[in-house]
């Protein structure tokens, strides 16, 4: 059995886990692990940019910190613990800069700084871009420095399960994709980064490759998954494929029309109009095409011939090669067919309540980025602000873990007993899917992903929640019994979707449990039997647990006191 | 009624074994080919090996040759492939015999050529990642987050911009420059080297770093003008124009 052993693990190569470990591996003997090359990552396909209030332009010069951070916590319907955001906000303009030290190619004014542009739900031009294509520049650059810094990666090596001893991680146990064989890492500090799970649902943004691996060895191990009824539906994905047409198009003046040729923003948001948070827009396409208002009853249009060709070509480049490529649509000449889609898991991931940043209840156990819940963005997050967080946290995990030191690693006969059953469980498995007579693994994702869709969606109510976690609860047992042929293992990529499909179906069984726990509508989380915001009863996180009887519910004070909790209007 | 498409798939079984085999997809309406090898690997056979992440053409995972023309499997439509227009005057990419492939009617699928199979669509990057470290790509400022930010003007910006756009997806390397000398750094590898030494933040001594390296063998002057590179990007990136930038600015300068 092939093992490695270091002070620190980091799971994923997203900004997230690059810059995580470009801090720690300053310091420490550091591995990145991830299941594809860095620059693979699902955080280069983020367009639009990342919110700094730096104040570049004139109208943004009265831009503080403190109001970025009121506009996240008022994004969030007052679910984001707000010294978190503050602290976000307050790093936001030295991390922008930092990315611009180490020579990410943002786009730039006429003064030669930092170009920024109007967002969803901010009250700034606050959004610095590269284009349309920020996340692909940022971890582009992050990729660089790491290759400057000599920082040490396991490349397409996928996540099984976290090693445990006596209550403390102490590493993990992985599959090496291409030679098909199970490999442990042992490290008394392990950082989970491994993004967002948005393939539970079938129409989604997200790479085909965000399936919670990260979510479900930390659910497996014990920790619990926060706040996850909380799902961002993106109101601009290209109809069909569901790929993500950004935020930034409606920043650049980009407007929703329906099947009158109305602007229907007009009805629900008058002053912010396009520019409203997602989820408001989100379902305000949804009204559209409910009350038949809908073009071909599936869609609105987003229209953007009216910015000009030159304005176009200028600022969203990727936004007309996706339109034509993936739609046959020219925004030059015509709008864009689009529709809302799973786009972002607010929830994640479990912390710890007064811990640090990204601390899990398991000891040595952290978690930044998308598969994290911090909770920064609450029941709704801003445009702009994830790659935000993610390069923020990364830092400040490396830095907070290197202040507080290596802890006492665990005695290498007690990790070597708790590998060798996770070893065993995992050949077990292996072995059973090679011998089930049952259903291939498709079936059960397409299932899975087709009743996450209608049930679980932008509107929601009881019975249909219900409905979804009743068929998943059958969906995993009918896992137990699928059927995959495991026995060539190298590039087995049948094998590695199969691991990613178990961690998906218990997300999406505990987002469908979160969901019907939360009987009110806040933020993303919007439900046709309980249409208002119930602060008595549910100003508070949600954290799921697995226990013997099936899952738990437990539930975290949300942190004020920084602004006072109202009702949201835009 | 379902409309039918054969596919002919080389396979390699990493152990020297290889053939082509035939698959018939039910075609749905705007499927990619990326997605029609899912559909083998999900119905058809579980051990069809390729790779991706995205499928929205910015990753670089998915590259393989199609029809005898490298691209990205996520971003070619399996209903309009055939009618499509091609990049012409590409050199032959041979991987195997395929006696019986109809151009007509069987998409063909193959991976990326001038690179090591390890399984079926599965190439070897190592190679790839390995030169793209050696131009050494990057800054070497110390990083620091005090404003203002280093200023760049956007027509200076502009001088980089289509470089940025790299995806490292491995395509260009169907240059016949890289089928004959392993050694040769690659279009991709160039094209970055320009981007930084085009990149007006960039300091002399890193500057120099990055031009001693390419200008030896190998890299720039090995370079023979194809062109093949610019043909089949998907992103617009001209490797061979970058190449022609660095040749007409660099090459003759003497302090390099």
């Amino acid at each position: 059995m092939r093992n490695e052993e270091f002070d620190v693990l980091v799971v994923g190569s997203g900004l997230s886990g690059l810059r995580a470990g470009l801090e720690l591996s300053e310091k420490w003997n550091t591995a990145i692990i991830s299941k594809v090359f860095p620059v693979r990552s699902h955080s280069g396909a983020a367009q639009g940019g990342i919110n700094a209030a730096l104040g570049n332009l004139e109208e943004g010069k009265d831009d503080t910190p403190k109001r970025h951070a009121f506009d996240t916590v008022k994004g969030s319907d007052y679910l984001a613990d707000q010294d978190v955001v503050m602290f976000m906000c307050e790093e936001a303009p030295k991390i922008v800069i930092e990315f611009e030290s180490m020579g990410a190619p943002f786009s730039r004014l006429d003064s030669g700084l930092i170009a920024q542009r109007p967002f969803g739900g901010a009250g700034f031009p606050r959004t610095c871009y590269a284009g349309d294509r920020t996340g692909h520049t940022l971890l582009h650059t992050l990729n660089e420095q790491s290759v400057r810094k000599g920082v040490k990666f396991f490349n397409e090596f996928f996540l099984i399960d976290l090693i445990v001893v006596n209550g403390k991680v102490a590493g993990l146990i992985s599959l090496d994709i291409a030679q098909g064989e199970l490999v442990s890492f042992y490290a008394p500090y392990v950082i989970l980064a491994t993004g967002g799970f948005g393939r539970i649902f079938k129409q989604s943004t997200n790479a085909l490759i965000n399936t919670g691996d990260g979510n479900g060895a930390a659910f497996r191990a014990g920790v619990p998954m926060q706040d996850v009824e909380f799902v961002q539906f993106h109101p601009t994905t290209l109809y069909g494929t569901n790929i993500l047409i950004t935020e930034g198009a409606r920043g650049e003046g980009g407007y929703l029309f329906n099947n009158k040729h109305e602007r229907f923003m007009k009805r629900t948001a008058p002053e912010a109009m396009e520019l409203a948070p997602r989820d408001i827009v989100a379902r305000a396409e949804e009204i559209e095409v409910i009350d038949g208002r809908g073009i071909e009853d599936s869609y609105v249009n987003l229209d953007l011939t009216h910015l000009g060709a030159e304005k176009i070509n200028e600022r969203l480049p990727g936004i007309r090669e996706i339109s034509i490529y993936f739609a046959g649509v020219d925004p030059i000449k015509e709008p864009i067919p689009v529709q809302p889609g799973q786009h972002y898991s607010m929830g994640g991931i479990g912390t710890k309540i007064n811990g640090d940043y990204g601390e899990t209840d398991l000891p040595g156990l952290y978690t930044i980025g998308e598969c994290s819940c911090l909770s920064v963005h609450g029941a709704n997050r801003l445009g702009g602000n994830s790659l935000l967080e993610t390069a923020v946290f990364g830092r400040y995990i490396g830095r907070r873990l290197i202040e507080r030191g290596l802890p006492r690693r665990a005695s290498l006969g007690d990790i070597k007993k708790a590998e060798s059953e996770l070893i065993d469980n995992t050949e077990r498995l292996f072995q059973r899917w090679n011998e089930n007579s049952g259903k291939k693994p498709v079936e059960i994702r397409e299932t899975m992903g087709d009743i996450m869709n209608k049930n679980v969606g932008v509107f929601r109510k009881h019975e249909n929640l219900q409905k979804a976690f009743d068929t998943l609860r059958k969906l995993q047992e009918e896992f137990k019994n699928a059927y995959l042929l495991t026995d060539d293992r190298k590039f087995n990529y049948s094998l590695i979707r199969t691991l990613e499909l178990r961690n998906m179906l218990d997300i999406a069984e505990v987002t469908a449990y979160a969901a019907l726990w939360r009987k009110e509508s806040r933020g993303a989380h919007s439900r046709w039997d309980y249409p208002s915001r119930n602060d008595k009863k549910y100003l508070c996180h949600s954290l799921i647990y697995r226990s013997k009887e099936g899952l738990e519910i437990k539930t975290k004070p949300v942190k004020l006191g920084i602004f006072k909790v109202k009702e949201r209007k835009y | 009624m379902v409309k039918i498409q054969k596919f002919l798939v080389y396979r390699n079984s990493g152990n020297g074994e290889v053939k082509y085999e035939q698959f018939e997809i039910p075609v749905s309406k705007g499927m990619s080919v990326l997605e029609a090898l899912f559909y083998i690997q999900d119905h058809l056979d579980s051990t069809l090996a390729f790779r991706y992440a995205c499928r929205g053409a910015i990753c670089g995972s998915c590259g393989m040759t199609i029809d005898k023309v490298p691209l990205l499997a996520c971003r070619v439509q399996v209903s309009t492939l055939k009618s499509s227009k091609k990049p012409i005057n590409l050199p032959e990419f041979i991987f195997g015999d395929h006696p019986n492939w109809n151009p007509e009617t069987e998409i063909l699928i193959e991976p990326l050529p001038n690179m090591t199979i390890l399984k079926d669509l599965v190439v070897d990057m190592e190679p790839f990642w390995k030169f793209y470290r050696e131009i050494e790509p990057y800054f070497t400022r110390e990083w620091n987050g005090i404003a203002p930010e280093s200023a760049q003007l956007p027509e200076q910006m502009k001088e980089i911009e289509r470089l940025v756009y790299c995806i490292l997806c491995g395509l260009c390397w169907a240059c016949p420059v890289n089928a004959k000398n392993s050694n040769y750094l690659g279009p991709a590898q160039l094209a970055k080297a320009n981007r930084f030494v085009r990149d007006s933040r960039l300091d002399e001594k890193q500057q120099n770093v990055i031009l001693s390296r390419i200008l030896k063998d190998d890299a720039v002057p090995a370079c023979e003008k194809f062109f093949i590179c610019n043909k089949v990007c998907p992103k617009g990136v001209m490797p061979g124009t970058a190449i022609k930038d660095i040749r007409d600015n660099w090459m003759n300068k003497s302090n390099i």
